[in-house]
């Protein structure tokens, strides 16, 4: 029996799902809560659960477990993020940073601080928390449309076109960038680099939940929306012919994905890879039938962030890397073996 | 059923149409002509997938641009010319999508597969099957989108061309059997004159974006092959009632 067949045929046996995932995820938790510049323990669980004010206590509550937390739900939209985009452009190495997606957020929000910063210190002081992630936003859904439409003018299928264009797309907005970087005066520009190194040491509670309900709604939307992101993996023309409505669908995803990304990089920065490695461990995990590819992704992306946040968090104790680029070092090696293997399956597609 | 009310298309500084057609329920049409000749075009006028410049595309009364895309699909089905699939996705979650309107899949999907002879292709990889297997897939989504209902339009888009002889004929036959029983009607772009004179009872001739001749399959438009396709035909009868054709080119013959 030929090798293929034997792969297709033999199948790992049948893991209780989500009970296996969710105990995984817990464990990451315990072990990111307690690990860092102190080291904790169970006493200091302990003393949470009975509400001594203990040190320990303290840094758990009110530092580590925000962090964890926000680990998870930026690593769970990221992961989202890079299975919709996936779907959205039916290309397996569609990951929103490496298209311009965040990129385009940066720009937005570098326009904001700088040149339109008289306009956004106009605003009423209880909306100037928003505006960072609304201007993030809005960047993030034009370059989403903006290379959605480039895409279909490209050849359908074509792996490295919509790479390039991203690429384009990325060095326009990081001009953008750089020219509002030229242009801020001294505070403008403190305030924007600050913003762009941002990390997950930003964290806090009322930002995790706002994140989190839009991965939890966005999972909800994608439950709806599964079986037509597999209709979409045969062609537009054929997902139509089926009786999805490509053009609502095609919307739905373009703002779930500018949401999902745009928020991220508002509140923690450019983290790149989470979006690529994520789906791609889903799929192997799950096969590709995107109802399935979506939570699990999610699920994959939260424990790689959580997991490469801790890392960055203690190899360098006192002082802390910044999670993008460990996520880079571990994502741009796998970048290459998809890049290959597309090359290898798609054949001419290029 | 179809009806294309002076159809016309402008696309890239090209003309196709007007299109004059009427395709009524059960009926078998084979659209002919040489390669550029508009034919892929005319079927995506057929199916809605592009909507006419000018004029109308009725589908059993309706203007097919207004009809809402689940009504559509639950009316006429596509088998399209290209196979390429994003994802490796599993060989029945493909068949069933043809369930996406018409919901109910499970029973529907062994059904179709069987239809098309790939009930062994359960469980596979759609892409790591052969060109062929991919083909009896995804005439089975097709088939199992049209399965529940009557009347309805099937258009295929030269989906036998990359497939061998034997297949291609029993592909065809699965179609042709499938629409009889529902009443269908069955558009089909082919390549291949016999199994058009053959299987099916209207050819469609089109040539530079014009419906150049529209005849009932038969010895009589062997002339109007033969100018469409600058070639010398000749007619042999072939066991079992059906007919062979042998080609030359005119050159060659004068």
């Amino acid at each position: 029996m030929d090798a293929r067949l034997d792969r297709t045929l033999i199948r790992w046996p049948a893991l209780p799902g989500w009970p296996v995932a969710v105990a995984l995820l817990a464990v990451a938790l315990v072990l990111a809560a307690n690990s860092g510049a102190i080291r904790l323990g169970l006493a200091d669980w302990q003393a949470l659960l009975n509400g001594e004010d203990t040190q320990g206590a303290l840094v758990l509550a009110q530092l580590r477990l925000p962090r964890v937390a926000f680990a998870i739900v930026v690593g769970a939209a990221l992961g989202l993020a890079g299975a919709l985009s996936q779907g959205l452009f039916r290309n397996p190495l569609a990951e929103p940073a490496l298209l311009g997606i965040p990129s385009g957020a940066v720009c937005a929000v570098a326009l904001m601080l700088t040149v339109l910063s008289a306009w956004a210190g106009g605003l009423p002081a209880a909306w100037r928390p928003f505006a960072v992630p609304a201007a993030a936003l809005l960047g993030a859904w034009v370059m989403c449309g903006l290379l959605q439409g480039l895409a279909r003018l490209l050849v359908p299928g074509a792996v490295a076109g919509l790479l390039l264009a991203g690429l384009a797309l990325n060095a326009l907005a990081m001009a953008i960038v750089g020219l509002c970087t030229y242009l801020a005066t001294d505070e403008q520009l403190r305030s924007l680099s600050f913003w762009q190194l941002g990390s997950l040491a930003l964290a806090s509670w009322p930002v995790v939940a706002v994140l989190g309900g839009v991965v939890v709604g966005s999972l909800a939307l994608s439950r709806r929306w599964g079986q037509a992101l597999n209709a979409l993996a045969l062609g537009e023309a054929v997902a139509a012919q089926v009786g999805v409505p490509v053009a609502r669908l095609r919307r739905v995803l373009v703002l779930v994905l500018a949401l999902l990304s745009g928020l991220a990089v508002a509140w923690c920065g450019l983290i790149g890879f989470v979006g690529l490695l994520a789906p791609h461990a889903a799929r192997g995990l799950v096969g590709a039938d995107a109802r399935r590819v979506l939570p699990v992704a999610a699920w994959f992306g939260a424990l790689l962030l959580l997991l490469a946040d801790t890392a960055a968090r203690t190899v360098a104790v006192p002082a802390e890397l910044p999670v993008g680029i460990l996520t880079a070092l571990l994502g741009a090696p796998v970048l290459f073996v998809l890049l290959k293997r597309a090359q290898r399956e798609i054949g001419g597609g290029w | 059923m179809l009806l294309l009310d002076d159809a016309t298309l402008i696309r890239h500084g090209q003309g196709f149409g007007p299109f004059e057609l009427r395709v009524d329920a059960g009926e078998r049409v084979a659209l002919l002509g040489p390669s550029g000749a508009g034919k892929s075009t005319l079927l995506k006028l057929m199916s809605g997938e592009i909507a006419p410049t000018r004029g109308r595309v009725l589908l059993g009364g309706q203007p097919l641009a207004g009809l809402d895309p689940c009504t559509r699909a639950r009316r006429r089905a596509v088998l399209p010319q290209s196979h390429q699939i994003a994802f490796g996705l599993a060989v029945e979650l493909v068949v069933g999508l043809g369930r996406w309107a018409g919901g109910g899949g499970e029973p529907w999907v062994r059904q179709a597969l069987a239809w098309a002879s790939a009930a062994h292709l359960q469980g596979r990889r759609y892409d790591q099957l052969s060109g062929g297997e991919q083909a009896r897939v995804q005439l089975a989504r097709v088939l199992a989108q049209l399965a529940d209902v009557e009347r309805g339009l099937l258009l295929v888009d030269e989906p036998l061309a990359s497939l061998d002889p034997g297949l291609q004929l029993e592909l065809l036959d699965t179609l042709r059997a499938f629409c009889r029983e529902r009443g269908h009607a069955l558009v089909a772009v082919l390549h291949d004159i016999p199994q058009a004179l053959n299987g099916f009872d209207r050819l469609i001739l089109v040539r530079r974006g014009q419906v150049a001749a529209d005849l009932p399959a038969g010895t009589a438009a062997l002339p109007a092959l033969e100018t469409l396709f600058g070639l010398r035909l000749q007619l042999l009868p072939a066991a079992g009632g059906g007919w062979a054709l042998a080609a030359r080119r005119r050159e060659a013959a004068a």
